[in-house]
């Protein structure tokens, strides 16, 4: 089970490489980075965002607790919720950004 | 970004987008606040009513965050949110750029907001004093240490601003592009339009299908997340002009020999 999921994995990662044989040999001059990126692009906003979400729900489980208990400083407690969950949501921003530059920007050919 | 998104309708030549919306912004609050204080009365109406809601509400957000101290730098944080705010919801008009879906319109407010509170934080402790809040309440041997970690939280202040307003405004977009364009216009009712039965059954429910969800779930998100960005930019603003503030008197607590020479 876990050695085909190893196998599937390598296989998944070698097709750029196999995609840039053919354009390679197709006389086309992009590197083999193009495809890789955007590989890792959807990977690590999956990650991330799986990730982010774990956190902020831990942030918003916490945080409704408190205000079930104390529904008078609901206001203050949904506040600072808000702002924690910016927080820890600009994480997963930053990840999107990266993965827009390696999608769209491209800097390293 | 043009590769999925189309070009705004309107767009002057030789200037970018964001410019030219950014323009459109400030046509529509000046008008607004023209509108407002041209015969302002006792008794407010209609758009001065409106207006004077709006800053009431900024106001009480600053007295409950920054305290009475705050109202001070009402008019730069007011002005902030609500040029922010306009510029999110603009960018929700079809046809329209939003000004803020660009890293230069964010960088720029997020640096406005970090030189103001370093120069509001300068001017009402004195350079001196303000650096040394730098170092925080730790030891001597631990100071330089925490001089070089602060002063790279604070460079980071403004490339979390930046970054934080600009991925939401443009995620959101590609995700309604992606969803509303790319799967719904182009690919299921393109599929229904071409001509076989199978894409006309498929692709048309598929198509209504997208367009719905679209309408009546992402656009409305799309809705929530521009006043909760503008919120959040406001919110971490004020959080950050407090913090400039009120390190003098916690510095003098933590610090007894220097507050005894006061007393």
């Amino acid at each position: 089970m876990r050695r085909s999921l190893v196998f599937t994995a390598m296989a998944l990662l070698t097709t750029p490489a196999l995609a840039y044989a053919q354009t390679a040999a197709a006389g086309d001059a992009r590197g083999w980075i193009g495809p890789y990126a955007v590989i890792v692009a959807g990977f690590a906003m999956a990650f991330a965002a799986g990730l982010c979400g774990l956190g902020q729900g831990r942030a918003v489980a916490a945080a409704v607790d408190a205000m079930a208990r104390q529904p008078g400083a609901a206001a203050r407690i949904q506040t600072a919720m808000i702002i924690g969950l910016a927080l820890i949501e600009s994480l997963a921003i930053y990840v999107l950004v990266v993965a827009m530059i390696l999608l769209f920007v491209q800097p390293i050919k | 970004m043009d590769v999925i998104e189309h070009p705004p309708i309107f767009r002057l030549p030789g200037i970018p987008d964001h410019v030219t919306y950014t323009w459109v912004v400030m046509i529509v609050l000046t008008a607004i606040a023209y509108t407002a204080s041209r015969n302002v009365q006792l008794v407010p109406r209609g758009w001065q009513n409106f207006m004077e809601v709006v800053l009431v509400q900024i106001q009480t957000l600053i007295d409950d965050v920054m305290g009475p101290e705050g109202r001070r730098y009402l008019p730069l944080i007011a002005t902030l949110g609500l040029f922010i705010l306009t510029a999110n919801l603009e960018s929700l008009i079809p046809g329209f750029a939003g000004p803020t879906a660009n890293l230069n319109t964010t960088a720029a407010c997020a640096l406005i907001v970090f030189f103001s509170y370093h120069y509001i934080g300068i001017r009402k402790q004195g350079p001196i004093a303000y650096l040394k809040h730098f170092m925080g309440p730790v030891p001597l041997a631990l100071k330089p240490l925490m001089f070089v970690i602060e002063i790279i939280s604070h460079l980071a202040r403004p490339l979390s601003l930046t970054l934080r307003l600009f991925g939401n405004m443009v995620g959101g977009h590609i995700l309604l592009a992606i969803i509303f364009f790319l799967m719904g216009l182009h690919g299921l009712i393109g599929w229904a339009l071409s001509g076989s039965v199978p894409g006309a059954i498929v692709g048309g429910l598929g198509g209504i299908v997208m367009i719905v969800f679209t309408v009546g779930f992402l656009y409305p998100l799309k809705l929530l997340v521009s006043v909760l960005q503008a919120f959040i930019f406001v919110m971490l603003t004020m959080l950050y002009i407090s913090g400039a503030i009120e390190e003098a008197e916690h510095g003098h607590d933590s610090a007894p020999g220097h507050g005894s020479a006061h007393h």
